[in-house]
């Protein structure tokens, strides 16, 4: 098996305006990422909505980050979840949409994509052609998982 | 050599150059586009090439101990808060008084002014407001007047202190005034317009306050001890808080200025919280604690130093302390009465660190008209209560003002600058009032 961008590329949908929270939702949850590229109106790669932001700022005010460890199961604000998180979803993409970050060509070595994730303290890196249009995402479960499946066999662990 | 005026710059008289570096400089600093160090910095700057300063005068301009104590204190503030003493300290006080929202409101204003007193008001009011805005949510009661409280309470409880705010550390430092000094002289004050402040609130707000017993109950269902998120790093800090304000109130004793105290402080609370790590722990721990320190308003003083040292070098500042003596006619009791309110409605508009920086030489060359350093006391407790009460006027006033409007407004509940300046300003006055009756009565 190859250890380039290509063999661990994921090709994903690419997030538009007029698009919903629910469409980033369910395209992250289906394959298992944490961000998506967003192209603004003049069709360019001008953005990227990531679930960590779109919680933060949807369902997380400053002062509960503050005092998460004080949380617990009495507070008001969990009794109409289910009815706020209705509401998220259906929240246009537009108020969500956050900078582009650093992107990589799919003709790099694969290190460099890992060694640039590292660098933006980030667990994924959106990939690019020459023209810059936008090819997929690389993710860093996405390298350990081929990892894991190269061939070589370990040693017995007696621990287990 | 400690003077270095060029006669003429550019073919302009250095009292002209000096003053205009000054007065840019301040209109600058109030207009707020350009972060205040990088403006106090540049100032600073002109004012050594320029040639009304050398760097030697310029470095000798600046007040070290006013910088070593707000870093040593903010050193261990920044240590301390991760332990989670000051949420927990805000949750049991709310639990003590029931959940009831009018107690609950005054609990939080008496910590906030407690630990303002002892610690400094930005930190405190940082660590309080969250706790705030969590509690009016669970109680489902407006959070205004609590943050409103708690604003005038972090001002109130500052102004007790040598520590609580940074002019009475200009003040403390440029007048060798120690922390009992301003415990003696400015605590008493406080206790008296405190509770004042209090009583008008509840009669606004708080007698008009209701919360349903479920919403009282959940209050209730907190454990303020999951607040305490390293109970070793809590006693760490506790002990060293407890010497370093034994420290303060035994300077005198031990020979000791305030910034050696903070200073040894930090250094113990660095050290007690970085025994049993590695080299790399440490290095991480102790980058991360200096991290903390508010650079910004470090810079900002040192620039500031400058700036008014060289308007002082030029001549600017006797001529100014010539015409407030002109205006009060010489008279001690106009002059205190004159520098109070001034400095009180100054605060409340623009940042009171420049003003208070300039007054002081100003001040200290009023001592041959009244006869001596020891008959300017009116003078400095004038300014010092005017400087620090005056934050409450605006929501500008402090900057720890804006830290509680800034929590609000990401929470959703936007603080207007009107709306707080009508209710916030007379309330300043009528503390100023009450301040200006007690230097009276006690000085004058």
């Amino acid at each position: 098996m190859t250890m380039d961008i290509q063999s661990v590329l994921i090709p994903t949908i690419i997030i538009h305006p007029g698009m919903y929270v629910r469409d980033v939702f369910t395209e992250c949850g289906k394959l298992n990422i944490h961000a998506l590229p967003y192209y603004n109106e003049k069709g360019k790669l001008s953005g990227r909505l990531t679930l960590k932001n779109i919680m933060k700022f949807s369902c997380l005010p400053e002062h509960m980050i503050e005092l998460a460890h004080l949380l617990g199961n009495q507070m008001s604000c969990i009794e109409n979840a289910e009815a706020k998180a209705q509401e998220i979803i259906c929240n246009p993409v537009e108020p969500y949409v956050r900078e582009l970050s650093e992107t990589i060509s799919a003709k790099e070595p694969l290190i460099k994509a890992l060694a640039m994730m590292e660098k933006n303290e980030t667990s994924y890196i959106f990939v690019v052609d020459e023209e810059g249009e936008y090819k997929g995402l690389v993710t860093i479960q996405g390298i350990a998982r081929v990892m894991s499946s190269l061939g070589k066999i370990c040693p017995m662990n007696s621990s287990i | 050599m400690d003077t270095h005026t060029s006669s003429v710059i550019f073919g302009w008289d250095p009292l002209w150059v000096s003053s205009i570096v000054f007065i840019i400089t301040y209109a600058m600093v109030v207009t707020e586009k350009i972060n205040r160090s990088i403006i106090a910095l540049l100032g600073a700057g002109l004012m050594i090439s320029l040639g009304i300063l050398n760097q030697e005068t310029a470095i000798n301009g600046i007040d070290f101990n006013t910088l070593g104590l707000l870093t040593g204190m903010m050193v261990i503030v920044a240590i301390s808060r991760r332990s989670g003493v000051f949420q927990f300290v805000a949750v049991w006080s709310a639990k003590k008084v029931n959940a009831s929202p009018w107690g609950i409101l005054f609990m939080l204003s008496l910590v906030t002014a407690l630990f303002s007193a002892l610690l400094d008001n930005v930190t405190t009011v940082l660590l309080i407001a969250p706790v705030t805005l969590l509690i009016t949510g669970e109680l489902k009661v407006h959070p205004y007047p609590f943050l409103f409280a708690e604003i005038f309470a972090s001002n109130i409880g500052g102004t007790a202190t040598l520590i609580g705010d940074p002019p009475n550390i200009m003040i403390g430092s440029a007048v060798n005034l120690s922390f009992n000094d301003f415990l003696w002289n400015l605590a008493p004050i406080t206790l008296l317009i405190f509770p004042i402040t209090m009583l008008i609130i509840y009669f606004i707000w708080g007698r008009h306050m209701h919360a349903g017993d479920e919403d009282k109950q959940r209050i209730m269902l907190f454990n303020e001890k999951q607040a305490i998120t390293d109970p070793r790093l809590l006693k760490q800090s506790l002990l060293v808080i407890f010497l370093v304000t034994l420290g303060f109130l035994f300077a005198h004793q031990l020979h000791l200025e305030p910034a050696t105290i903070a200073m040894m402080g930090a250094a113990l609370l660095l050290l007690l919280t970085s025994i049993n790590s590695g080299a790399e722990e440490q290095s991480e721990h102790v980058h991360k604690s200096f991290a903390e320190v508010e650079w910004i308003t470090i810079f900002f003083f040192i620039g500031l130093f400058i700036i008014v040292h060289g308007i002082e070098h030029a001549g600017l500042l006797d001529i100014l302390a010539k015409e407030v003596l002109a205006f009060t006619g010489g008279d001690l009791t106009l002059t205190a009465m004159a520098i109070i309110w001034a400095s009180a409605i100054f605060s409340a508009i623009v940042d009171n660190i420049p003003f208070v920086a300039t007054m002081i030489p100003i001040i200290e060359s009023m001592s041959s008209t009244f006869g001596g350093q020891a008959q300017l006391m009116p003078l400095w407790w004038s300014l010092a209560l005017g400087a620090c009460l005056g934050g409450n006027g605006s929501l500008v006033g402090a900057s720890a003002n804006l830290i509680v409007a800034g929590f609000a407004e990401r929470a959703g509940y936007r603080i207007h600058f009107l709306k707080f300046m009508l209710m916030a300003f007379p309330l300043m006055l009528l503390s100023i009032l009450i301040a200006s009756i007690y230097v009276y009565l006690r000085y004058l």
